[in-house]
């Protein structure tokens, strides 16, 4: 499979690469790593004129620390997160997930912001063209009706990112620049929970930032996923849950899932599950149960929906009473 | 272990080890000529249709191709065996699955050509089509191939014994059914070949081809070419450079293999075409998904009385080695235990799926799963350890199977003795932790099929040896290195024989201009068949070389031992024998001094400078020396070139008459001149609330007759431990509508090194009284047992039968949901909601209005008028 033709851009500032995407808005992507998009260009999946390749924009990578706690670079690696002091410190459930993804070639390559505006899987859109062709287009690509849920109209492709759900943990803001000037919103709101239309970017915006408040700084945190080898697989289901206590008891806690929805989600009523609570086996069965029932996987992934909406189940018990016991 | 021998029995490099490593070595892919274009292929969107017309105008219009290839540009069938002659390079006539081969672009970019692709107009009729082999056998039209009735390619019923009886005499009965899902070799290197016309020197027209191709069986694919583009057989010429794994996916022709070639005669220009990883998945050629229906019935003291088996196997589109593979199935039931009764019954199926062919352990391995996995529950049902079961039904070899399977060295005993020995079975089986178990299984492969697929007399491997002045050593083989140590066993068998230094030898492999015919790597018979080959070779050479030698040094021949680069007199043992090399060496510098060579080392003291000496001083200089009592290896050497004149070998084998089986219909798979055994434990844990089972260790000792390189034998053991324990576990092709669901290595999941677990490789050695140097197979019979010993440990460990590989987290928690009787998991729920009846029905019912992004332009609604309606 050839990649298609396209005209690589290099800027080496944010200025110069927000100019670039101005002039070539809705026909050129923006590569981080480029460990998805340059796969899924050769399946045809985006044959864009343009890519824009931020890796030489330096002021874009790095961890920081400010008063309102760590500010991360879009383009910081995986793996640069996985190895920092102050993350494994401060906020151990990122540094967990981040460590998780893909295989240690990936995580050298791959990004932040790459992770977080990953583009959502489904085994029948993430195929070649001939592929797609044979099988018929679906909502996502090309086409108009759905595999997965026959019949539906909506787009049920799964986001398989794995460090967002221990970002929203930890309520974390993400920071969006364009020409016009930057924004910042909390990152859940930046997913749509549509498989299609997956998050709110603008066509000439870019993710800048990543801001973890200082108030969930020394959460503990586990992140569990299920696949079905020790490397490589993206997640067919995945839980973060961060913990802050106090005299034994939750203080404040959320759980979030990743892989079984469009959209990486944070558990309602997890965390008023869990407050104020000492946890015991029932708890987290409890919260286990909240996130199963939040939890809508389809056969956008391998695995049957069933089990993996039970190991949601499993993976959310097991990683509350290992998050209280750490 | 010496064994005596200075080069067999010793760890050693593999003699491609460096350039693979540094990446100089060259596949075919990196191959490339002046000229060359690139090839693309066409493929079958429908898994069953018509070809009704093919209109290639548009896209030959492109700028930049040269030339679009059809299946009337070689409208000739092939296939491997000769009873399956049924694909064409190009469909003619009919596509048989999604990926079938349409037609072939050849442009001069890669990117070019799949623009081509999409130019091509092609109206297909679409056939109703068969993906389960139990309906495709129903089927009574619309047949995959016309001439195959009920899409059956063959079935076999053979009876041995009297199973009526054997089970009637059995205490315990045990039946059920094992499904064992499709898998692939999933080899590293994609398949490539690039094909080149000659120019002819008389004529000045397109002469011989010349096709460098990543293939096992370079002589099938020259028999196979001149078949299809009806040209002589010696006017083709294959080339087999590096090739990045086979495991039986590269041991037959592959169509790019054809294609490339008719499309080079059609371009007039050298062209190159590389699978892409979807494409190898399409030419797939694996191990077959396989129903088993399985009854064994045993005596109180575990002697089993006899065993029934109907095995289905959904052999895809085309025949390729389908009827070997269904033979073998039954075959292989005998050889490994003594078994008085057998019945099976065979059913090779076609279904609109890319055909199966041959991967490592080829037909046996899934009957083994299943087989393995009832002597388990048998050995429960009558109180018996499962280790112990095994030995009590050991064969006593010499002997013939019922089945007539000659079988002679032996290792099992002693295999299942090691592993039990290592892994403390007898201290921790049924001991360890909840969650935690052991399992033992046994396997066997044939070393090289005793019957070649070719129907003729001709011997299976030649090898030629030539040794100039210079102590060189070039063996020329047709067996082809596909990474398993083929060039690297034929060196050092060369090198043993000769009692000369590995480096010096080289060896030329599969090229069929330059090697003398060798059928090919599969059925692990290099070792055997080859190995056999090289060693007469070798032995021929060694006579010319000991006849000049001991006219040399005044002694019989008998008195000869070649070792260590040197020709020793009376055994070499006038001195202390252990020390009879560095005497014999001490020896030889003392009389080299002589010469005033004392400057430089011993080796380099050779018949180059020597050779250069005209006769008449050599004459003189041995008349002063007289006799000596050690010659160089060199120094031989040109003694027996001035003795014989040109020193070449050549040596050939065939399996001997008595290995060739029974008489019986489909009796000639499955004899083997000898057959490997292995015996393995497996260690696992399994997660009760997940269904998630480790792997922590796996005991595989294997009988390999003798390893003449044991670190290469270990990796063969550890390599096949870790395939099987890949099919055991992760490996699986999922298909919806004749879709395949992970033509890729992201979604097709072969183990990663985090969950490989440790393997302790314990060699035995029978000593087989035909192997060369008493040698065996090793890199298949190993991975057989794999899969039961992960079933067994997984039953060992939480009770739980699995009955349907491979073992995914969902269906261990399915099983031990089923067994706690607890709230059930539903396989199937979202798996095919819809049930087609015809391939995508659901989709053309499914249109909806207006909705999404805009069309493909190669998508465009089947029935606008069914919007909207429900299915």
């Amino acid at each position: 499979m050839s990649l298609p033709e396209f005209k690589l851009l290099r800027p080496r500032t944010v200025t110069e690469a927000m100019e670039t995407l101005a002039g070539h808005s809705g026909n050129i992507r923006v590569l981080a790593g480029g460990t998805d998009l340059i796969p899924s260009m050769r399946q045809k999946l985006f044959e864009p004129e343009y890519v824009l390749d931020l890796r030489g924009v330096a002021e874009l990578a790095g961890i920081y620390r400010s008063e309102s706690g760590v500010i991360i670079g879009a383009l910081t690696t995986l793996r640069a997160i996985e190895k920092s002091p102050i993350l494994r410190e401060q906020y151990p459930v990122l540094t967990e997930a981040a460590a998780t993804v893909a295989s240690p070639v990936l995580r050298n390559m791959g990004t932040i912001g790459g992770n977080i505006c990953l583009d959502t899987r489904c085994l029948w859109y993430n195929q070649s063209l001939t592929w797609r062709k044979g099988c018929g287009f679906c909502i996502k690509k090309d086409g108009d009706l759905c595999h997965v849920a026959p019949g539906g109209t909506k787009c049920w492709a799964a986001f398989s990112g794995d460090t967002p759900p221990a970002l929203l943990c930890l309520g974390a803001e993400i920071e969006m620049v364009s020409p016009a000037g930057a924004r910042r919103i909390p990152l859940h709101e930046f997913y749509t929970g549509l498989g299609d239309n997956y998050r709110k970017l603008k066509s000439d915006e870019i993710v800048a930032r990543v801001f973890l408040p200082a108030c969930s700084a020394g959460y503990r945190g586990v992140y569990r996923k299920l696949r079905v080898r020790g490397s490589i697989d993206y997640p067919l289901a995945g839980v973060a849950v961060a913990i802050k206590r106090s005299n034994g008891h939750v203080a404040d806690a959320r759980v979030a899932i990743t892989a079984v929805n469009p959209a990486p989600v944070l558990v309602s009523g997890a965390t008023d599950a869990l407050n104020g609570k000492a946890i015991d086996e029932s708890i987290a069965e409890a919260v286990g149960d909240l996130a199963a029932k939040t939890a809508k996987p389809l056969t956008t992934s391998a695995l049957t929906p069933e089990y993996r909406r039970e190991m949601i189940r499993v993976f959310t018990k097991r990683a509350v009473l290992a998050a209280a016991a750490n | 272990m010496n064994n005596g021998f200075s080069i067999i029995g010793k760890p050693t490099a593999m003699v491609d080890a460096a350039e693979k490593t540094t990446g100089a070595g060259k596949y075919t892919d990196d191959f490339s000529l002046p000229g060359m274009l690139i090839g693309k292929i066409l493929h079958s969107p429908y898994p069953h249709a018509r070809l009704k017309s093919i209109d290639t105008s548009r896209a030959e219009k492109l700028d930049g191709v040269v030339a679009v290839v059809v299946g009337k540009d070689a409208p000739k069938t092939y296939g491997i065996l000769p009873v399956g002659h049924d694909e064409y390079p190009l469909a003619l006539d009919k596509v048989r699955y999604v990926g079938d081969n349409v037609a072939c672009v050849v442009a001069v970019s890669e990117a070019i050509a799949e623009k081509a692709l999409e130019l091509i107009d092609v109206d297909y009729e679409v056939l109703p089509a068969y993906f389960d082999p139990e309906e495709s056998m129903k089927a009574e039209k619309d047949l995959i191939h016309d001439h195959k009735a009920h899409n059956i390619e063959k079935d076999y019923h053979h009876a041995f014994g009297d199973p009526e009886l054997g089970f009637a005499e059995a205490d315990q009965i045990a039946e059920a059914r094992f499904i064992a899902n499709e898998v692939t070799h999933a080899a590293m290197e994609p398949h490539s070949t690039l094909a080149s016309f000659e120019i002819d020197p008389h004529t000045g027209k397109p002469g011989r081809l010349i096709v460098w191709s990543s293939t096992q069986v370079p002589y099938y694919l020259q028999h196979k070419l001149s078949l299809v583009l009806e040209m002589p057989m010696q006017q083709i010429r294959v080339i087999k450079p590096l090739v990045g794994g086979g495991f039986g996916g590269k041991s037959e022709v592959i169509p790019l293999e054809i294609i490339a070639a008719v499309a080079a005669r059609k371009a007039k220009a050298p062209v190159k075409i590389t699978y892409t990883r979807e494409e190898v998945f399409w030419a797939h050629r694996g191990r077959p998904r396989t129903i088993i229906d399985l009854k064994t019935g045993v005596k109180a003291d575990g002697r089993i009385t006899a065993v029934k088996a109907r095995v289905v196997q959904d052999g895809g589109g085309y025949c390729s080695y389908g009827v070997v593979t269904i033979l073998y199935s039954g075959a292989l039931l005998g050889a490994l235990y003594d078994i008085p009764n057998i019945q099976y019954d065979g059913y090779r199926v076609l279904t609109n799926k890319p055909a199966c062919g041959a991967m490592r352990g080829h037909g046996t391995v899934n009957v083994r799963f299943a087989f393995e996995s009832q002597l388990d529950e048998l050995a429960a049902k009558v109180g018996m350890d499962a280790a112990e079961i095994r030995q009590r039904n050991l064969l006593k070899p010499p002997c013939i199977t019922v089945n007539g399977l000659r079988v002679q060295s032996y290792g099992l005993p002693e295999c299942i003795e090691k592993t039990v020995e290592r892994s403390g079975w007898k201290q921790r089986k049924g001991k360890l932790p909840r969650g935690r178990g052991l399992g033992i299984a046994c396997s066997h492969y044939v070393s090289g099929a005793a019957n070649s697929i070719i129907r003729s007399d001709m011997p299976h491997s030649t090898v030629n040896i030539k040794i100039d002045r210079d102590g060189g050593v070039v063996v020329y083989t047709g067996a082809s290195e596909i990474g398993q140590g083929s060039d690297t066993m034929t060196a050092q068998i060369a090198a043993e024989a000769l009692g000369c230094s590995l480096s010096r030898v080289r060896v030329i492999a599969a090229d069929t201009d330059l090697t003398p015919i060798d059928i090919g790597s599969y059925s692990s018979r290099v070792t055997f068949m080859a190995g056999n080959a090289t060693l007469r070779a070798a032995n021929e050479v060694k006579k010319l070389i000991a006849a000049a030698a001991a006219k040399k040094m005044n002694c019989a021949v008998e008195e000869l031992v070649f070792r260590d680069d040197r020709v020793l007199k009376n055994g070499g043992t006038e001195k202390n024998a252990g020390e009879g090399g560095s005497a014999a060496k001490s020896q030889a510098t003392q009389s080299q001094a002589t010469q005033a060579h004392a400057a430089q080392s011993e080796a380099s003291v050779s018949g180059r400078v020597e050779g250069q000496i005209l006769r008449g001083s050599l004459q003189q200089k041995r008349k002063d020396e007289g006799p000596k009592d050690a010659l160089t290896f060199e120094e031989a050497v040109v003694a027996a070139i001035d003795f014989h004149g040109a020193l070449t070998g050549t040596g050939s084998y065939a399996p001997p008459p008595e290995a060739r089986g029974g008489k019986h219909k489909g009796g000639g798979v499955g004899p083997s001149p000898a057959y490997s055994y292995s015996a393995q434990v497996a260690e696992v844990s399994v997660d009760e609330d997940t269904g998630e089972v480790t792997v922590h260790k796996v005991w595989a000792a294997h009988d390999c007759g003798r390893a003449l390189n044991p670190v290469s034998v270990e990796g063969q053991i550890i390599g096949s431990v870790w395939m099987g324990m890949g099919q055991a576990l992760t490996e699986e092709m999922v298909w919806k509508d004749g879709m395949l669901m992970n033509p890729g290595l992201l979604e097709y999941r072969s183990p990663s090194s985090v969950e490989s677990p440790e393997i302790e490789p314990i060699i035995v050695e029978s000593i087989d009284p035909e192997g060369p140097f008493g040698a065996k197979e090793c890199s298949e019979g190993s991975l057989a047992a794999t899969i039961p010993a992960i079933a067994n440990a997984i039953y060992d460990a939480v009770g739980v039968r699995l009955h349907e590989s491979p073992f995914t987290p969902e269906r261990v928690l399915a099983a031990l949901r089923a067994k706690k009787n607890a709230k059930s998991l539903n396989l199937t729920e979202g798996v095919d909601p819809t049930q087609p009846a015809r391939f995508r029905e659901h989709g053309g019912a499914l249109w909806f209005k207006n909705k999404g992004p805009i069309r493909h332009r190669a998508d465009q609604p089947a029935n606008s008028t069914s919007i909207g309606g429900a299915d």
